[in-house]
Parts: C-alpha cells; sequence; structure tokens
C-alpha cells in the first residue's frame, strides 16, 4: 500500500483539478452501475421468495399442508417456488386424513382447512373469473392473509369479503354475488395479501369450494415444522410450505436433481456472462479516452519520476490510481443513485405487476457485485493509457517532443486472426443451429470478433489519417491529429464500433426474423375480409340464450355504423350447448383419403358450414362454379388439399355429457358428397371444411344456426375499431377480426426503437467523449490557429470534423464485424419454419439496409452536427501571449 | 509614409480594484514599411502585450490599434481574425506550428482559413518556403524537423500571401546562436523587401538588427532610440 500513497494522492488531486475529465468518466461508469443497481432493487422487491412469501400464503399459520392423493413425492424447501413431484403412483382415491397429518406433526397439532380455487360469476351481461379462498378469516391462524379496509370480516355461512380488483369490476360491500347458484353477500373489502389486480374472493371453506375433488388444504398450528417432518409427510403424499423450513432452508441440492432442474441453469449462466462482458467492453472503452488523456497530461510528471529513479511499475500507478479513485467514486455514487432511483420506481412498476411486490430489500451481494464491475471497468480503462505512459520516451518528453513508442506491427495482425476465429465460430455457431448451442457459440464470436476489431482500429485510424491528404482543412486537421492521439481515439472509435456491430447484428437478426414471420403467417381469413363471431358465456347451470335474436341486433347494429360494408351471414349446423351436455358434429372422409391430401386444410369460418350457394359459404376463387353446381345438385361439398372426385362421406353426431368420458349417444349420417381442392396459397384458408346443402339438413332434421357474420370492402383499421366497439357493446363474448396480412407487432417496433435510441446515445457518447477530449487537448493547435486568423466558428468546424472522423470510422468498422453475428444468428432464429401451407421454409436473412445506412451514415453526421452546434467558438489565446 | 500599425495612446488593465494591473499606459507607437521595430524592456514590462493588442487578439482598454489604415475597434471578432490572416503574421517563441499538419500545410493555414482554393494555396506556401530556404522539406511534419527548421516554417507562415506586419514574439529564444541570427537575417530581409516589422526581445545583441529600440518599463515607453520625425510624435491623431 505505501508504493500506492504518492500515486493516489495525485490521482485524487488531479480530480479534483480537471473536474470536466472527472465528471466525464464518473458519467460513464456510474450511469451503468445506476441503471443496474436500481433494476436490482426493483426485481428483488418484486420477487416474493422464502420468508416473504410465507407469511402471504400461510398467514399466522406454522405450515400449509396440501394433498391430492396417496403416494410418496419429493418437493423443494420452497414448493411454491421450486415445485414437487411424485415419485410413485399416486392413489388420487384414498386422500389423506387429518389423523396421518397428526401421526406427523403431533397429537395436538391444530389443523384448519383452507380452500384455494377460482369460479365465475355474472355482472350484468359479462361473465368474469376470479379467485376463490375459502378458510375461516376470524380464526387468528389466518392472519394476515387479508388486511380489512371497509366493513367487517365473514361470520357466518353466506358472507365473504373481496379485494379492491373486485371493486374495481362494479361490486360493492352489501353487494350481492352469484356463484353457482348460491347468493353471497359482500360484507367487507380490503387487501388480499398475494393479489394486487386480479379480483379475489374470500369466504367460509363450506362456500368456497375449490372445485377440485381430490385436493385438500390445512393450515396447521403445531409450532415449527422441520425439514425433517416435511420429508415424513412427502413420503405418505402432502406438500408442506413451513416457515421454520423457509426462514432457515436445507442444502437442496439433491433436492433439485430429484426434481429435474439445474438444465436451463448454465443457459442462464452464459447470457449473463455474455451481457456483462459485452457491457464491461463498452464501459471501458467509452472511459478508455479520459483516461489516455489524463495519461498525456501527467507524460512529463511521469517522465520526471522516471529520471528521479521510477520505475514503470511506479509510472503506471500514477494513472491506474486515478482509475482506483474515479472508479470507486463513480460506483459508490451509481449505487446510492440507483437504490434511490430503484426504491423511487417501486410504486411505478407495481402498476404493471399482478402480484403485491415484498417490502423494500436491497440485494447486498449482488449490488456488491455490481460495485465491482464499476471499479474494474474503471480500472480496465486506466490499464492500456498506464501502459502506453510508462513506456514512454523519456528523454523526449523531457526536452518537450512527444515520447510515443511506435505501435508494435503484431498487434492488428493479432486483431485479424481474432476476427477470423470469430467468423469461423459464427459460421460453425450458424451451421450447428439444432444444436440450441449455436447461440452461444455465435455470441461468444461476436465478443471475439469486437475485441478483434479493437486491435484493428490503430490501422484504419492512421489509414484515414494517410489519405486525409486531399480533405478540406478541418477535416485533415481532426484525422491526422485523431492518429497522433491514438491512446485517446482508438477506444472512442471502438465504442462506437462496437455498439454499431451490436445494433446492426440485432437489426439483422430482427429483420431476418420479421421476414420469416411474414413468410409463414397463417392468414385467419381471406386478405381483406373481416369476421365478427359471438358465443354465449355461459356459467354452469345457466340456460344459453337463443342466438338468432343476438345475431339479429349484431347484424343490425354492424348495418347501421358501417353502412359501406358489406354483412353477410355465415350459417353453419349449431354446436348445442345446454347445462346438461353438448353435441358435436363432424364430417368424416373415408379413412384413405384422412391423410395427406385429403384433410390438413386450415379453415376461418365453422367447420360445417350450411348454405345453398358458394357465395354464400363465401367461397371465392375458380371453385364457385364447382361448388354451385354441386350444392345445386343437393351433394355436400367437402374441401381438401389435393383430393377430387365424389366421395362418400360421413356426419358423425356424438351428444356428451358433462363429466363423462364418452359419447353418451353417436349418430352416422352418409352424405353424398364431392371433394373440392382448395388452393390455400393463392385464396388463403377456406371458409368451411364441409358445406351441406339444406336439402341435407332438412332431411337429416340438423339444426341451423348463424355461426358469424363475414364482413367485405373497405375494412380500414379505423373502420374495424369502430365495429368492434359496436358488437361489444351489444352483448359479451364478440370477437371481431380482420386479415390485413402479416402485421409487425407493436413491441416488435417498440423494441427496435427502443435498440435504435440506445445505440444512439452510446454512439453519441462515445463521439462525444473524443471529441469534447480532443478539444481540450487541442488548445495550443486551436490558439495557433487563431493568431494566425482563424475565424471563431473554426472552433466548431474542427469539433464537428473531429466527431465525423470518429464517428464514420466507428460505425463503417462496427458495421461490418456486426454483420458477422448478424448474418449467424439469423440461421438459428429463422431456419425450420413451416408456411403458411405446410411447406418447410426457412432460413431466412434480411439485411434491413436503412437502418444501416442510417446508423453508417446519418448518425455519425447528425452527432457532427450537434457537436458543431454545441462546440464553443471562442478561440483560446497563445498561451506565450496570454 | 503612411504606418503599417499605429498605436494611438493605447492603455491595458487586467483586472479590478485591489488586482488591477496596468500592462500598458497610454502608449503611442509606430510602424512603417521597411522598418524593423526592437521592442525592450524587463519582465512585466507590457511588451508581450504590446503584440496581442497589435495583432488584435486582445483589445486595449483605452486608446485605439490601426492596422494599415483601418482602426481595429470598428472590426468584430470575425473581421479582426480576417485581419490576421491577409495583413499580420505572428512569428512565436515556440513556434506553435501544429504538429498534425506538414510544414506547406502550416505555412498554407492563413490562406486556406482565408476560402483560398489548397492547390493556390499550396502553391503560395511553397513560395514562403522557398524564401526561408526550407522548400525541401515541405511535406515534412514539424517533429521531424529541427527548432531552427521550425522557426523558418512560421516566418514562411507570417509572410505568406505578401502581408505587410510581422508582428514576432522572442523568435530567436528557443534557438541556438547561430540559428538565431538566420532567422534575425530573415525577418531583416523580409522588412527590407517593404514589410513592417516588430520583434519583441531581450537580447540588445538582437535588437541591433532593428531600425529602431522602443523600451518599455512599467506599461510606459521610457526611452526611443534611432529615427524618428518629431512631428509624428507630435501628431498623435494622424494615420
Amino acid at each position: 500500500m505505501r508504493g500506492w500513497r504518492p500515486a493516489l494522492r495525485i490521482a485524487w488531486r488531479d480530480a479534483l483539478r480537471h473536474r470536466g475529465r472527472s465528471i466525464l468518466v464518473l458519467v460513464m461508469i456510474s450511469l451503468p452501475v445506476l441503471a443496474v443497481s436500481a433494476a436490482a432493487v426493483v426485481i428483488k422487491t418484486a420477487e416474493v421468495s422464502g420468508v416473504e412469501r410465507a407469511d402471504r400464503v400461510l398467514g399466522a399459520a406454522d405450515a400449509r399442508v396440501r394433498t391430492e392423493g396417496r403416494g410418496a413425492l419429493v418437493q423443494a424447501p420452497d414448493p411454491l417456488e421450486s415445485g414437487w413431484t411424485p415419485v410413485g403412483e399416486v392413489d388420487l382415491d384414498a386422500p389423506l386424513t387429518e389423523d396421518e397429518l397428526r401421526a406427523v406433526l403431533g397429537q395436538d397439532a391444530r389443523l384448519v382447512p383452507i380452500e384455494d380455487g377460482s369460479a365465475a360469476t355474472r355482472l350484468d351481461d359479462r361473465v368474469f373469473d376470479f379467485s376463490t379462498i375459502g378458510v375461516d378469516l376470524s380464526d387468528p391462524i389466518a392472519e394476515g392473509l387479508f388486511e380489512l379496509e371497509a366493513g367487517r370480516l365473514p361470520d357466518a355461512p353466506g358472507e365473504v369479503v373481496v379485494n379492491g380488483a373486485m371493486l374495481d369490476k362494479g361490486f360493492a360491500v352489501g353487494d350481492e354475488l352469484d356463484v353457482a347458484g348460491t347468493a353471497l353477500r359482500i360484507v367487507g373489502a380490503g387487501r388480499d395479501a398475494t393479489a394486487y389486480d386480479y379480483p379475489v374472493v374470500l369466504g367460509s371453506s363450506q362456500d368456497m369450494r375449490s372445485g377440485a375433488v381430490n385436493l385438500r388444504e390445512w393450515l396447521v398450528d403445531a409450532g415449527p415444522v422441520s425439514w425433517s417432518q416435511v420429508r415424513e409427510l412427502n413420503a405418505i403424499g402432502a406438500v408442506v410450505v413451513s416457515r421454520a423450513v423457509l426462514a432457515d432452508p436445507p442444502d437442496d441440492a439433491s433436492m433439485s436433481e430429484q426434481l429435474g432442474y439445474g438444465t436451463g441453469q448454465e443457459e442462464t449462466y452464459a447470457v449473463a456472462a455474455l451481457i456483462i462482458v459485452m457491457a464491461l467492453i463498452e464501459v471501458v472503452l467509452l472511459a478508455g479516452p479520459a483516461f489516455a488523456v489524463g495519461a498525456r497530461r501527467h507524460a512529463r510528471t511521469l517522465a520526471l519520476i522516471a529520471a528521479s529513479g521510477g520505475t514503470p511499475a511506479q509510472a503506471r500507478r500514477v494513472i491506474i490510481a486515478s482509475g482506483v479513485v474515479l472508479g470507486l467514486v463513480a460506483s459508490v455514487a451509481g449505487l446510492v443513485l440507483g437504490v434511490l432511483a430503484g426504491w423511487a420506481a417501486l410504486p411505478f412498476v407495481q402498476r404493471f405487476n399482478g402480484e403485491w411486490f415484498g417490502p423494500f430489500e436491497a440485494p447486498w451481494p449482488y449490488l456488491a457485485a455490481i460495485v465491482v464491475f464499476g471499479l474494474v471497468s474503471a480500472l480496465l480503462a486506466s490499464v492500456v493509457p498506464a501502459w502506453l505512459a510508462s513506456r514512454q520516451d523519456v528523454v523526449a518528453v523531457l526536452a518537450g517532443r512527444r515520447g510515443d513508442r511506435r505501435p508494435r506491427a503484431s498487434t492488428p495482425v493479432v486483431g485479424l486472426v481474432l476476427l477470423g476465429i470469430g467468423v469461423a465460430a459464427s459460421a460453425y455457431g450458424a451451421v450447428t443451429a439444432g444444436g440450441g448451442s449455436g447461440a452461444f457459440w455465435i455470441a461468444g464470436a461476436a465478443i471475439l470478433s469486437v475485441l478483434g476489431m479493437i486491435l484493428v482500429v490503430p490501422v484504419v485510424v492512421s489509414t484515414v489519417a494517410r489519405l486525409a491528404g486531399r480533405l478540406p482543412l478541418t477535416a485533415r486537421y481532426a484525422a491526422r491529429d485523431a492518429a497522433r492521439h491514438r491512446a485517446r481515439t482508438v477506444p472512442a472509435v471502438a465504442a462506437v464500433a462496437a455498439t454499431v456491430a451490436g445494433v446492426v447484428a440485432l437489426g439483422i437478426a430482427n429483420a431476418s426474423d420479421e421476414e420469416s414471420n411474414e413468410a409463414t403467417y397463417w392468414p385467419q381469413a381471406p386478405m381483406g375480409t373481416g369476421v365478427v363471431s359471438w358465443g354465449p358465456n355461459v356459467l354452469p347451470g345457466e340456460e344459453a340464450p337463443d342466438p338468432e335474436p343476438v345475431w339479429s341486433s349484431i347484424e343490425q347494429v354492424v348495418r347501421e355504423t358501417v353502412p359501406g360494408v358489406e354483412v353477410e351471414r355465415t350459417h353453419g349446423l349449431a354446436e348445442s350447448y345446454d347445462p346438461n351436455g353438448w353435441t358435436s358434429q363432424q364430417v368424416v372422409l373415408p379413412p384413405d383419403l384422412e391423410d395427406g391430401e385429403g384433410w390438413g386444410l386450415s379453415v376461418y369460418g365453422p367447420s360445417v358450414a350450411v348454405s345453398d350457394t358458394a357465395a354464400g359459404a363465401g367461397v371465392v376463387g375458380d371453385v364457385l362454379g364447382d361448388v354451385d353446381r354441386a350444392l345445386a345438385a343437393g351433394r355436400t361439398v367437402v374441401f381438401t388439399l389435393a383430393a377430387e372426385g365424389d366421395v362418400e362421406a360421413s356426419l358423425v353426431e356424438e351428444t356428451w355429457r358433462e363429466g363423462s368420458e364418452q359419447a353418451v349417444d353417436r349418430r352416422v349420417h352418409r352424405l353424398d358428397a364431392v371433394m373440392v381442392p382448395w388452393d390455400q396459397a393463392t385464396s388463403g384458408p377456406a371458409p368451411a371444411s364441409t358445406i351441406l346443402p339444406t336439402a341435407v339438413t332438412d332431411e337429416l332434421g340438423l339444426e341451423v344456426m348463424t355461426r358469424d357474420l363475414r364482413l367485405t370492402g373497405d375494412l380500414d383499421e379505423a373502420t374495424e375499431t369502430r365495429v368492434d366497439e359496436a358488437v361489444r357493446g351489444v352483448t359479451d363474448g364478440t370477437y371481431t377480426y380482420v386479415e390485413r396480412g402479416y402485421e409487425r407487432p407493436d413491441e416488435a417496433v417498440v423494441v427496435l426503437l427502443v435498440l435504435g435510441a440506445l445505440g444512439g446515445l452510446l454512439m453519441l457518447g462515445g463521439t462525444l467523449t473524443a471529441t469534447f477530449l480532443a478539444l481540450s487537448d487541442a488548445r495550443p493547435d486551436l490558439a495557433t490557429l487563431s493568431a494566425v486568423g482563424a475565424a471563431p466558428r473554426t472552433r466548431r468546424r474542427v469539433a464537428a470534423s473531429y466527431a465525423v472522423v470518429v464517428g464514420l470510422v466507428g460505425s463503417v468498422l462496427g458495421a461490418a464485424v456486426g454483420f458477422i453475428p448478424g448474418v449467424a444468428i439469423s440461421r438459428p432464429l429463422t431456419a425450420a419454419q413451416m408456411g403458411p401451407s405446410g411447406e418447410e421454409a426457412g432460413p431466412f436473412l434480411a439485411v434491413p439496409w436503412l437502418l444501416v445506412a442510417v446508423i453508417v451514415v446519418a448518425l455519425p453526421l447528425l452527432t457532427a452536427a450537434v457537436v458543431g452546434l454545441t462546440a464553443r467558438s471562442r478561440l483560446p489565446l497563445v498561451a506565450r501571449l496570454d | 509614409m503612411n504606418a503599417v500599425l499605429h498605436l494611438a495612446s493605447v492603455s491595458r488593465v487586467h483586472g479590478e480594484g485591489a488586482t488591477e494591473v496596468h500592462a500598458l499606459r497610454s502608449v503611442t507607437f509606430r510602424a512603417h514599411p521597411g522598418e524593423l521595430v526592437a521592442v525592450m524592456g524587463p519582465s512585466g514590462s507590457g511588451k508581450s502585450t504590446l503584440l496581442t493588442l497589435a495583432g488584435g487578439l486582445d483589445a486595449p482598454t483605452s486608446g485605439s490599434v490601426w492596422i494599415e489604415g483601418t482602426d481595429l475597434a470598428t472590426l468584430d471578432n470575425a473581421g479582426r481574425a480576417r485581419m490576421r490572416r491577409t495583413s499580420v503574421g505572428y512569428v512565436f517563441q515556440d513556434f506553435n506550428l501544429i504538429p498534425a499538419l506538414t510544414a506547406a500545410e502550416n505555412v498554407a493555414l492563413p490562406r486556406e482559413l482565408d476560402g483560398e482554393k489548397g492547390r493556390i494555396a499550396r502553391r503560395l506556401a511553397l513560395t514562403a518556403l522557398e524564401e526561408v530556404g526550407i522548400v525541401d522539406l515541405a511535406d515534412r511534419f514539424p517533429d521531424e524537423m529541427s527548432g531552427g527548421q521550425q522557426q523558418r516554417v512560421a516566418i514562411a507562415r507570417a509572410i505568406v500571401g505578401e502581408r505587410r506586419l510581422i508582428l514576432a514574439d522572442e523568435p530567436t529564444g528557443a534557438l541556438d546562436t547561430d540559428t538565431g541570427e538566420e532567422i534575425l537575417r530573415l525577418l531583416r530581409a523580409r522588412c527590407d523587401a517593404g514589410a513592417a516589422g516588430v520583434m519583441v526581445t531581450h537580447e540588445a545583441r538582437h535588437a541591433a538588427w532593428a531600425d529602431r529600440v522602443v523600451f518599455l518599463r512599467d506599461g510606459v515607453v521610457v526611452d526611443e532610440t534611432g529615427a524618428d520625425e518629431p512631428e509624428i510624435l507630435l501628431a498623435g491623431d494622424r494615420a
């Protein structure tokens, strides 16, 4: 430590003296630290695990025991988090009894039944689902499961309390709630321990049956339940959440093996490692130039240290010490601000989460790791400048000349080799795409390629400087100066290049994925056609409403709302539902036609349509005539992939009862049918798989009803929205759909925008850093320019030129490198897809040229414009004359 | 003959109140075509301030500076910059060449900044380098040249494009005696060819090259040697 003290002192003073540069480094390092520690706080707080969850599911109980039948199982110490699995046969018909549990838990253990389930109810014409919890809330053991905020707790059968989300649905304390035919009165409202935005109803366990036949669950009051007791209960078929076990979990390595997880761990670690390495590279590159400038400013100090007998290691320490000082300050500042930001963001994030967050939690081990990340990035950023500074030519520096050693010729060669390995590994990853590890090869190769690229940057920068002779003065100056101050320019250019490489790679991956999505899109209806469908929401025991009046009002509303759109009803066989069961109808072809060219068609309308004309069933295309002729002759039309000609098909009607495993009634009708091949590739999905003429349905006495409304005409998105809103106003359970072909999902666009914005920001950061550090280095040159008569705006021109050099070189190089992983990753992403007609499709490769052009050309120019406009235009005075 | 440079009762005060420093006090000074004037004086006497004011890099607190008949106070920043590109050439003690530019490019700088085409500016630069005798080093970078060579480049930059006022601040300060003598010979020759030169120096030996020596002390001209017509001293307002 003693050897470090002078170095640290110099670094500390230097950081205070050069505030601008210090702030630059602080921002570069503290921002990622801030973001990640805020995220860690939010994630850890949102995550409810272990002891936190215990309070929510246990209330005041010592354990919660659940059984679905008799038979050994293994469970994780926290079964709600990590699950359980049976190890043998489970006898569902012989549930465990309370006595058997008491044999393990102790004879005086108190078992309070609790039921966890779900139910549905009707509010006006809407049906919605909610969770149910059946437990005696007045029992002290249930304390903590529900926090009463209004009214009172239920104290008699038929009384329930609800949570806030239930009130939001339109219920109020005092209302009656109809659940499965039983009227329950809401006597109170409050906060459920777990659910935040999902409706929950709590009542006695008699009123709130879970509905599951074999499931039984108890809250246990028996003192701490040990892990060995848990294992004993597991052996007879009970899953146990024990407060004592959660508080002090046993080593669960053997458990996880039996539960069969741990398989996905390596992948998660690999992904995390990749992200950390990339972030580290980016931060190091962004902060690097500031240390390079610092090292140059210290050139004389270091030379003096060397002249007075200091070793190169001692010289290095001066620069590395500034990495230590700035890295520590930045990490700690970022951590403090990040924890505060995470805390402040919690209420906002809670709104998007269905479960209550746990209490505020700062995960110190993670946060410590994040601080180490910040410190390491600062150290790494200062290492190269420190090493270069320790190699300087002492005599030259003391004589006032530049003491840079020439760069090693081997560096770019190593870079090219790394790039080559990167290309090879990417190619390997792309070829072994099916194996699943392809993506890791490619991501690893991306890191190698970026590292290789960094080593090539100095050569590229020198080459640009050599070619700059013909450029206008300021550009020539910028290019040459950039090459002269490589220690500062190279990391900045590399930072821009790494960012661009990432954006280009992800852009190619995204574009290829989109192209694959588009090529493999399965339309749900013919292009431009709209469908309004409706199915009644019926609670068990309720009679379904008569559909025809509902359809009439839906049709009327649609016609009134969009008069210009053609509306037609599609009819089909009724899929009747009554409280006791339902009847299904199915058209069956002879067995030799069932596969391949017979079935396999995608259908957007009813399976069995009923119509006397092809147009009436929504048939389009050149099969119209064939279908019309067959229907006119009273024959059934069956659409196939390829088979054609007459066929003897049969209509199978089966009636099912609730809870039964076999059809109670089965009727088969012979159909005189014609097979008509449907060309999906051109006409899209078929309107039905079978069309029956009314002659057949009349003869067989089949019930025909409206199945949906088919809309054709001008159906833009505004029209679709109007139709959708109008039919929703008529009744519950409607669905409006208009086929527009493949449309890019909004999230994909948002992801692209965020990616672009982040890329732009990092690029701007890299460019600005390099430019303003260059400007401060260029002070004497600018003073000279002023003395020989440069106009004040020259400074702006120099700044803008600098930004162009850094931005353009970086983005061209980065785009080239980004193609390597981008093209490679598109293969595992898009290979082995299935096209809309079932054919094999992919892999796809699409290059978003517009994005590439914007990033390579437009963004550097834009950055240069920003730099040019924001740079001060006053030129400094020559030092001697100051 | 009209003076190329005319300082009329120029004062320059730095700072305010207790930290007030009078760098120059009501100095009147002229330099004529063909004349090399040496400005001497101890440290802090205001020599350098006089040069910054003369080149329009700084503005006087009172009084006025005229270059070739134009009052610098009437020009804005850009106008004074144009004046430096077209009429005034600076030569500094530590050369102040731009390391990223070659010798020819450094010399061509004022012309290029003035909007001259690259090729024409380069031709003018080569002519100027020829005059100072190092045209063969045109494509070298400053750190590939000796101090004397660098100062020749700086002088070439100061004279490129027929500028008529050369302001030199200790031009030989960083050079050995022989090289320094050569540089002074160059300056002398340039003035003989029609330019006006003002050279700050503290070596009497160098002052011998001048037509006239002005002594400054505490911002006041305390002595002036050489011929100066008395009526000029009286008629301070004539440009």
